[in-house]
């Protein structure tokens, strides 16, 4: 069992606030661009505004889920099995979750106004509710208790099996017929993006500021999973320590 | 402006803020009660129970408060 090369955990700490002050200053830019310097789009009107929130929350959640996905794989590979990828795993799985829901809830806000209804059977948003459901699964199956490494490996095998559903999401828009746009800023059909001047710079700050809130989210989800192990050690500690006394006294 | 935009960002930022602050106060918390140093995660847990728990001897696993047997998980 191997554990992972730490930078001294002061210098790690400072980083990690660093990563979040940027982070919060990177969310404020792309509001305060996304609400009142961004132009209202022609069609749309000022609902385009919702543009530079619900895409990235999409990103990120299969940002989340491929490094969940990763991380599972090198826990299976036996050469490169270690519990910092299980925690790595857990830490990412969750907080895709936040992500997918945050895709689901600010899609349907946005769908109201632009569909006539709050959520439709289509094949996008169908696949996509599939994918949270899936993960909330897999947060289920980390819970199961068992030994370590049981359950590290079976929530790796669960991981995985979740994760073939993103490529069905990110495809379903072409594969079926959707209501929901394909996708607009890099289209991969025609290879053209129809996003362009301040709102394709906003919706890029978008991307890059909602992935660093993801980094700082899953960076302290992981320190937290470790303390959490941690805690969980001390207290078989102190079960064999009781053990002990009781049999000096018996 | 419209009232699907302003909702849409107060549940996006308000749902993301909630779970940030959740996630650092669950941390110092776990801190406080392994009586660690701030910012000092610590690397490996004890050896001895590395060991026991690696030959799957959960039996000896006893959470102090409510008694249960098991080894615990990252949530």
């Amino acid at each position: 069992m191997s554990t992972p090369r730490t930078v001294p955990p002061r210098r790690a700490a400072v980083m990690l606030r660093a990563l979040g002050v940027t982070a919060i200053v990177g969310v404020a830019a792309t509001v305060w661009l996304g609400l009142f310097v961004t132009p209202p789009d022609e069609f749309m009107g000022n609902l385009v505004r919702l543009l530079y929130v619900h895409p990235p929350m999409a990103w990120v959640a299969f940002l989340a889920y491929g490094i969940a996905s990763l991380a599972s794989l090198l826990y299976l590979w036996p050469r490169t099995r270690a519990e910092h990828f299980d925690r790595l795993a857990g830490a990412s799985g969750e907080v895709g979750v936040v992500f997918t829901g945050l895709t689901l809830v600010s899609g349907s806000i946005w769908g109201r106004p632009t569909w006539g209804a709050w959520w439709v059977w289509d094949p996008l948003l169908t696949t996509t509710a599939l994918l949270f459901v899936l993960y909330l699964g897999y947060l289920a199956l980390r819970r199961v208790p068992g030994e370590f490494h049981v359950r590290a490996r079976r929530s790796a095998i669960g991981a995985l099996i979740a994760f073939v559903d993103v490529p069905i999401v990110y495809f379903s828009v072409e594969w079926w017929r959707s209501l929901h746009q394909a996708p607009t800023v890099l289209n991969p059909t025609t290879h053209k993006t129809y996003v362009h001047g301040s709102m394709a710079w906003t919706l890029l700050l978008g991307f890059v500021s909602f992935t660093l809130v993801y980094i700082w989210m899953t960076a302290h989800r992981y320190r937290l999973a470790k303390l959490q192990d941690l805690e969980d050690a001390e207290g078989l500690e102190a079960a064999i320590a009781e053990r002990r006394a009781e049999a000096v006294a018996g | 402006m419209n009232g699907y935009v302003e909702a849409g960002y107060v549940v996006v930022l308000g749902t993301l803020s909630t779970y940030g602050v959740t996630l650092v106060a669950r941390e110092r918390a776990a801190r406080r009660r392994l009586g660690a140093a701030p910012n000092a995660v610590p690397s490996q847990v004890p050896a001895e129970s590395q060991e026991l728990t690696a030959r799957g001897d959960v039996s000896l696993v006893k959470r102090r408060d409510s008694g249960e047997t098991e080894r615990g998980t990252d949530s």
